[in-house]
């Protein structure tokens, strides 16, 4: 604070450009607020390992056996046992995949012998394409149809949708997968019915053969946005003041309603888009297998059957990674939208 | 402004088309669009647990296979039967009951061990509350279908085992419920009130929080039944929850599956029944928070 500086109105002085943004970066309530996210974040990754280790060795049944099949001698199945490090107690199997995690070595695949880094880089990209598209059909559609629901609420739109998003909401993944594949396999053929196309195959192969699970995926929840996007901005055209201001200076309604309302409604909104990933992640394991589509939902179903349990580990570590990481993202794009969580002073 | 006049003129209509203001006692409670769903519900529900001890329905399993792959409307089988030969009508009856003692069992046991946990999270907080609600972050962080199917893969195939699996997911989404209500009870008068009375904690537990807290829990249970017999069907449908020749809606819908372009009747049957009971279950859980105004 030594040198005085010619920027009028700044309430602090720059004594080295470094040392000051050293300063900001580090005093920056975001960046703080991403340093205590990830501290909290760990225990809860640990936690969800050593779940998933406890249930999977608390379970009856064994990776040895399973591999070996029915017919495997009792002395088969021991030297097995042996060779993959299954007779040493189930702590010591944890710490020793521990220490590997922390280097980035998740072991390898009990059943097909590779690294279990390998299965999910191939598994991910295909669930992670699915989750997205999923997501974007939900996202893009939610948005302008509460907008539109909102405009005039009770109104025959409004009703029309409010009907068929509740019933939106009332189908099963499955069945709703099943009558897309009914209709527009089967029936249509418009769409391939199972089967994954990579995209350096062909990219519109490759949309197509992800558009009737990216769909089964993406239909209920774009049903549960809208309501809940609908909701907000009633709310906050009923009863927030500054819609009044606005309207009192003279706004045209639909301004009021996407410059104001929905710019406002969207931080909720995030946040609850963020904190649905971990159901969507789950619901990919159904679509994946009914799809037949080779991610990590049926890689994890593979898994679980199997007792591979390193993969089984891998597979839930990266879920719970991707959720954390994107609530976390969440978090942050909301202290970039509003300063009052940017400031560190409280929203609500 | 001629609002203030028409609301005068005109009884404002409520979101759910109840009439606010018209009608006595239990006809004022009882709107349509309560009545409705309940009624399905009810229908649906009584026809399963009831309907096979009334109607001369023919046993769900051990069908003969001489009277397989029967269409809809048959002399005898209603709705058909199977590749296997066995009553739909009364596969759906008796894999309703799955359903729906899937959906109630794992709600009744969220709201119950749930609710405890986050009220008395919330009602004691620091380290109690820190302890408990980092457990749910770990469950909650957990895709919980992966739980599920590790869980349901493990005990192995059966009902009782499906709602041990399932209720992994309703005991932190009820605990999360109750911590916020009754964090926002703890700020009330009487609850101070109650506390300088001298109120021991399990009373003011059961007697002040409980009912203040338990509509928006029951509302939300109602929504939970709806998603439980969706999720039981998911497992059903991966082969991990209720396994044939035992019905249940979800192992209904994937045996049809094979059979998809030729007898789409029994992807259809079974999926309707899903659909409506839980359509049901959503417009009465929408119905009653509107009603209580619970968030």
């Amino acid at each position: 604070m030594s040198t005085p500086t010619l920027a009028v109105g700044r309430p602090e002085a720059v004594p080295s450009r470094w040392r000051s943004l050293a300063t900001a970066f580090m005093s920056s309530p975001s960046l703080q607020m991403v340093g205590r996210r990830l501290l909290v974040a760990i225990p809860v990754l640990f936690g969800v390992t050593l779940l998933t280790f406890v249930v999977m060795n608390l379970l009856p049944g064994d990776a040895a056996q399973e591999l070996l099949g029915a017919n495997a001698t009792p002395q088969q199945v021991h030297e097995l046992e042996i060779k993959l490090h299954l007779d040493q107690p189930p702590w010591v199997r944890y710490a020793e995949w521990l220490r590997g995690v922390v280097t980035g070595n998740l072991g390898t695949s009990l059943a097909s012998k590779q690294e279990v880094t390998t299965v999910l880089g191939q598994r991910l990209p295909v669930t992670f394409e699915l989750v997205l598209y999923g997501l974007l059909i939900s996202v893009v559609f939610a948005v302008p149809l509460a907008v539109l629901t909102a405009w005039r609420p009770g109104g025959i739109f409004d009703r029309l949708c409010t009907v068929l998003s509740v019933a939106g909401l009332s189908v099963a993944p499955y069945v709703l997968a099943l009558v897309l594949i009914y209709v527009f396999a089967v029936k249509l053929g418009v769409l391939p019915a199972i089967g994954y196309v990579s995209p350096t195959e062909s990219i519109v192969g490759n949309i197509r053969s992800l558009t009737l699970p990216a769909v089964a995926l993406g239909l209920p929840l774009l049903c549960f946005y809208m309501r809940l996007l609908r909701a907000d901005l009633l709310e906050q055209m009923q009863s927030e003041d500054y819609v009044v201001t606005a309207r009192a200076k003279g706004l045209p309604p639909w301004r009021v309603l996407v410059g104001h309302a929905l710019r406002n409604s969207l931080f909720g909104f995030l946040t609850v888009v963020g904190l649905n990933l971990g159901t969507l992640i789950g619901a990919t394991v159904l679509v994946e297998q009914i799809f037949s589509l080779p991610g990590m939902g049926q890689e994890l179903l593979e898994a679980i059957d199997n007792r591979d349990i390193p993969v089984i580990e891998g597979t839930v570590l990266v879920f719970a990674l991707i959720v954390v990481l994107v609530n976390l993202l969440t978090d942050l794009l909301y202290a970039v939208l509003d300063p009052r969580i940017r400031y560190g002073r409280s929203a609500a | 402004m001629a609002a203030p006049l028409r609301e005068i003129l005109v009884p404002s209509v409520a979101e759910g088309g109840a009439i606010e203001g018209v009608g006595i006692g239990w006809a004022r409670r009882l709107s349509l669009d309560i009545v409705i769903p309940a009624a399905v519900l009810i229908l649906i529900a009584g026809g399963c647990f009831l309907g096979p001890l009334i109607l001369p329905i023919p046993k769900p399993v051990g069908g003969n296979i001489l009277s397989a792959n029967l269409p809809p409307f048959s002399p005898g089988h209603i709705l058909g039967t199977n590749p296997v030969g066995n009553d739909i009508l009364s596969q759906i009856l008796y894999g309703g009951r799955v359903s729906f003692e899937v959906g109630i069992g794992t709600n009744l046991i969220g709201l119950v061990v749930g609710g405890l946990l986050g009220t008395v999270a919330a009602y004691r907080g620091g380290v109690m509350d820190a302890i408990i609600m980092r457990i749910l972050d770990v469950l909650i962080a957990f895709p919980s279908l992966v739980l599920a199917l590790a869980i349901a893969e493990g005990l192995g195939p059966g009902e009782l085992n499906v709602i041990w699996a399932l209720s992994f997911f309703t005991v932190p989404a009820f605990a999360r419920i109750a911590r916020a209500a009754t964090l926002r009870l703890r700020e009330q008068t009487f609850m101070l009130a109650a506390q300088l009375a001298g109120t021991r904690s399990w009373r003011m537990l059961f007697r002040h929080i409980a009912p203040n807290i338990l509509p928006q829990l029951v509302t939300f249970g109602l929504l939970g039944v709806g998603v439980a017999i969706i999720l039981e069907g998911a497992l059903s449908f991966l082969g991990l929850g209720v396994r044939p020749p035992n019905p249940s809606w979800g192992n209904m819908i994937a045996l049809g599956q094979q059979t998809l372009t030729a007898q789409p009747q029994l992807v259809l049957i079974p999926s309707i029944f899903v659909f409506v009971t839980v359509l049901a279950l959503n417009l009465l859980g929408d119905a009653l928070r509107i009603r209580w105004a619970v968030s």
